[in-house]
């Protein structure tokens, strides 16, 4: 059984309708007109117990809204959510002890008191027992270094420190099911590579993840499967590895030629191959299909014909299908 | 990691109370990191009040009653209006953010905890004038107390009656400011037209106004349990059975502004979509 499951989900707003500038403000102000506005439209979705999901999307496209539904913040249009067998928003309280939220745009923390305070807090709100709480801050200062800067008050916390403190309240409860909406938001790399090394941690532990991230980065060495969403629906549903080998189906070799590359010359030789200049006049940029060609036969033919000073090979990221999948240039 | 807590279903009370407490006593230890504001605003309802002693002090040296109520029972009047304004900003001045967090999407993460929401957002503010207003409104309630002659036996009504003013009035200030999860505002209109019309209006005897406002101040708004019936109990201007009135109103507003936040919650839209 899913550990999470949500069926034709669907969330509309109701949106003010104006024109813009002072005069549009004040016709609104007497005759007010709204339009509605489908933020979330129809997505089904199933989550397996360990399973750690990216949710991701242009601006814009649903993201934070399907959390808000998942966590039961909002309560859907239409269409019914399921964690652990619940309504979320209905059993609000029996759902809370089982999931853990992070907004990284924003705070839980209390924000004018040590961040030891907060947690203490939160401890007593979720019931956890001293034990616990000692076992589970003593792990967060492994992996987090959370010691370092427990005493401080949350307004003096840099953002790093303040999303490793708001780390550290969503998972003060162990959920079982974590929610983390941009976790890395703004984040320098070192400390999105410490946080990162933590995400996997807990999946290694077997938690349950959802994650929205811009950072493709973060879904990569995170997560097994993606959800694309976009416009709120499902684009794409499935391993990364399968979105990689379904849509990445060419490769790249980038030649350095001994002379300056002659584009339209080399390209009537290949016709087979896409040629395109490179950044240097010697550097030539050739795309093959890759279920039509191996790497060997590309680098067997190039080399023997064109006996080339150096070449290098590029793998297509994960990052370029996304690109893509947004343009609306894939479809599912 | 293992986990021996025991996950609950509904909130037991007593948990709600360990939770109300700890946030607030939390706001206090964030109150003390700013000494400047507890002082001036501590200062600004002791002054506040000050000032209605005086203007009552200074009415009643120019007439020798307002329709049958006397100086001592209008301090009395006055008094009791303090306090429990004063408890309210005191125990439960979050209720006044909620329009707020409503327009800024701080109400989310309240929702994904295991405690009432309405518990969180209640005890996530104190308002340090309600020192002054409290210590200043018992002091017109004692002297006005002793000044009408009430005596010791009618003090555990007293003591009685600023409990359930206190749980009235933060009542009705949630229920109205719960209006905001509708009407998208930040400022708690409806709540302020409530002090408002009580500031002008209940601390005058309730019979100088018209029929009309006297039973919307008791029945519609009970804001006449707050302070009138009671010191109209206390000093014999209403018989003693209007005082089963005060703990049905206690109960009645308690409900309605429980139902009305969980209503609002059920509307609420969060921010940023």
């Amino acid at each position: 059984m899913p550990i999470l499951e949500a069926q034709a989900l669907t969330k509309t707003f109701r949106r003010p309708d104006k024109d813009s500038g002072f005069k549009g403000a004040v016709r609104h102000l007497m005759q007010r007109k709204y339009k509605n506005y489908t933020a979330v439209d129809g997505i089904d979705l199933s989550i397996e117990a360990g399973e750690s999901v990216a949710y991701v999307g242009p601006n814009g496209a649903g993201k934070s809204t399907t959390v808000k539904l998942l966590t039961g913040i909002l309560r859907p249009s239409e269409g019914t959510v399921r964690v652990m067998g619940r309504d979320p928003h209905v059993e609000r309280i029996a759902n809370a002890h089982d999931i853990g939220v992070l907004f990284g745009q924003r705070t839980q923390l209390w924000w004018d008191l040590p961040v030891e305070e907060s947690l203490k807090l939160l401890k007593h709100m979720y019931g956890v027992s001293d034990a616990d709480y000692k076992r589970r801050i003593e792990r967060f200062d492994e992996l987090l270094d959370l010691n370092e800067f427990m005493p401080a008050l949350a307004r003096t916390l840099s953002l790093g420190q303040r999303m490793r403190a708001d780390l550290a309240c969503a998972l003060i409860h162990d959920p079982k099911m974590v929610y983390l909406d941009e976790p890395t938001i703004g984040l320098d790399i070192s400390v999105k590579d410490r946080l990162r090394a933590f995400l996997r941690e807990l999946v290694n532990d077997g938690t349950t993840l959802l994650l929205t991230s811009h950072d493709l980065a973060d879904i990569e060495e995170v997560c097994e499967r993606i959800v694309v969403i976009d416009k709120g629906a499902v684009a794409y549903d499935g391993s990364i590895e399968r979105l990689k080998a379904h849509y990445i189906t060419t490769k790249a070799v980038n030649l350095y030629l001994e002379g300056a590359a002659n584009v339209p010359e080399l390209a009537e030789k290949f016709p087979d191959y896409e040629w395109t200049a490179g950044e240097a006049p010697s550097e030539v940029v050739v795309t093959y299909e890759s279920n039509r060609f191996t790497t060997a036969e590309v680098l067997g033919s190039l080399t023997a014909q064109l006996s080339p000073r150096d070449l290098s090979l590029s793998e297509p990221s994960i990052e370029d299908v996304i690109r893509r999948l947004y343009a609306g240039e894939l479809t599912k | 990691m293992a986990d021996t807590q025991t996950p609950a279903i509904a909130v037991p009370v007593r948990h709600v109370f360990a939770i109300y407490w700890r946030t607030w006593f939390a706001q206090i230890r964030s109150i003390v990191e700013y000494p400047a504001d507890l002082w001036v605003m501590a200062s600004a309802g002791a002054v506040w009040n000050i000032l209605q002693f005086a203007f009552l002090a200074v009415l009643f040296a120019n007439v020798p009653d307002v329709a049958g109520w006397g100086y001592h029972e209008m301090l009395l009047l006055s008094g009791l209006l303090s306090v429990a304004g004063g408890c309210n900003a005191l125990f439960w001045d979050g209720a006044w953010s909620t329009g707020a967090m409503v327009i800024k999407g701080d109400i989310d993460y309240r929702i994904t905890r295991p405690a009432p929401v309405i518990i969180q957002v209640g005890s996530s503010h104190i308002g340090m004038q309600s020192i002054g207003e409290v210590v200043f409104g018992v002091a017109m309630m004692v002297y006005g107390w002793i000044g009408a002659g009430i005596g010791f036996a009618a003090i555990p009504i007293g003591v009685l009656a600023i409990a359930c003013a206190a749980v009235i009035q933060s009542a009705l200030v949630t229920a109205l400011c719960a209006v905001n999860f509708w009407i998208k505002g930040q400022a708690s209109i409806f709540a302020f037209l409530m002090i408002e019309l009580q500031g002008n209006a209940m601390k005058m005897p309730l019979g100088i106004f018209p029929i009309a406002v006297r039973l919307v101040a008791m029945f519609i708004v009970p804001v006449a349990f707050i302070n009138f019936v009671p010191v109209a109990v206390v000093t014999g201007h209403m018989s003693a059975w209007w005082l089963a009135g005060i703990p049905a109103a206690v109960v009645g507003s308690v409900l309605l502004a429980a139902g009305v936040y969980r209503l609002g919650l059920r509307a609420y839209d969060s921010a940023g979509h």
